[in-house]
């Protein structure tokens, strides 16, 4: 009865999911405003792109992005401008785990005292 | 040098002598250009700090941490933290929000200093990716190395 529960949860959600996906992909609008760019005929031709007809994203990565920041690379540009604190507290997550594995795993130098007693007790 | 070098095969010996200034400059080139090539600061910094790998594989644990220092490592990551936070402040002192691009009209595009503090985050950034993963590494293979490394020397 559990297992047979368990099977029918996991079907509903799993055909839950399926129907917002295709609700979703059904709903969605390009976002190239017209048809979208024949990829082939770009990569023989790159300087034929027109971003004018851009909108959304990728109205941003070739139109606004290089006006507002100045980074030639747009990766960039997002992580140290457009989300310079999402970099921040990710830069102190590493300083935190380090800090964190230094006190966990680092080896104490033993201390005469301490050696003492360890060979007391041996 | 106070210890004698552990000498492991001469063939990963020198394996890991030819290769690690190649790691260095790489890694040192993907930071400086993260903000104009593809690349930058956290990728960057991971490339230099596998040269704290490299140096343990060719020549033993105890050469590694008598030449890259980790205490010295640690706060260098702090300091990078430091500075990345006091980047982030010139906008608050400028009279914009945290982390706000003041001056981001300065140089062409496709310079090397230009687009602002992204370069300058960027370069700390990596610095302190360096710093922190190489004294990662460094604590790591200091809890495999057997208590005498670098005491005793093989035959080569």
């Amino acid at each position: 009865m559990k297992q047979f529960l368990r099977i029918a949860a996991v079907l509903v959600f799993l055909f839950a999911g399926c129907a917002a996906a295709l609700s979703l992909a059904r709903d969605l609008t390009p976002t190239t405003g017209e048809a979208p760019p024949d990829v082939y005929a770009l990569m023989q031709d790159p300087d034929s792109y027109r971003p004018d007809g851009a909108d959304g994203v990728a109205e941003i990565i070739t139109g606004t992005g290089l006006a507002e920041t100045r980074a030639v690379n747009n990766v960039a540009a997002v992580v140290f401008d457009y989300r310079g604190f999402d970099t921040l507290g990710e830069s102190f997550i590493l300083l935190t785990a380090i800090s964190g594995s230094f006190v966990v795993l680092h080896r104490r130098k033993k201390t005469p005292k301490q050696e003492e007693d360890a060979g007391h007790e041996a | 040098m106070k210890h004698k070098m552990k000498t492991r095969s001469i063939i990963v010996r020198c394996g890991s002598g030819q290769l690690l200034p190649f790691a260095i400059v790489f890694g040192l080139a993907v930071v400086l250009f993260g903000t104009i090539s593809p690349g930058g600061g956290f990728q960057g910094g991971v490339i230099v700090a596998s040269s704290a790998l490299l140096l343990t594989l060719g020549y033993g644990y105890r050469t590694a941490h008598d030449a890259m220092h980790p205490h010295f490592l640690h706060s260098g990551e702090a300091f990078g933290a430091i500075v990345y936070v006091a980047l982030a402040l010139i906008g608050l002192l400028c009279g914009a929000n945290f982390c706000r691009n003041i001056f981001w009209d300065n140089g062409a595009p496709g310079e090397l200093i230009s687009a602002g503090t992204i370069t300058f985050m960027s370069w700390t950034v990596g610095f302190k990716v360096l710093t922190g993963v190489a004294f990662l590494l460094l604590l790591l293979l200091g809890l495999m190395a057997p208590d005498g490394d670098g005491e005793e020397d093989d035959e080569t």
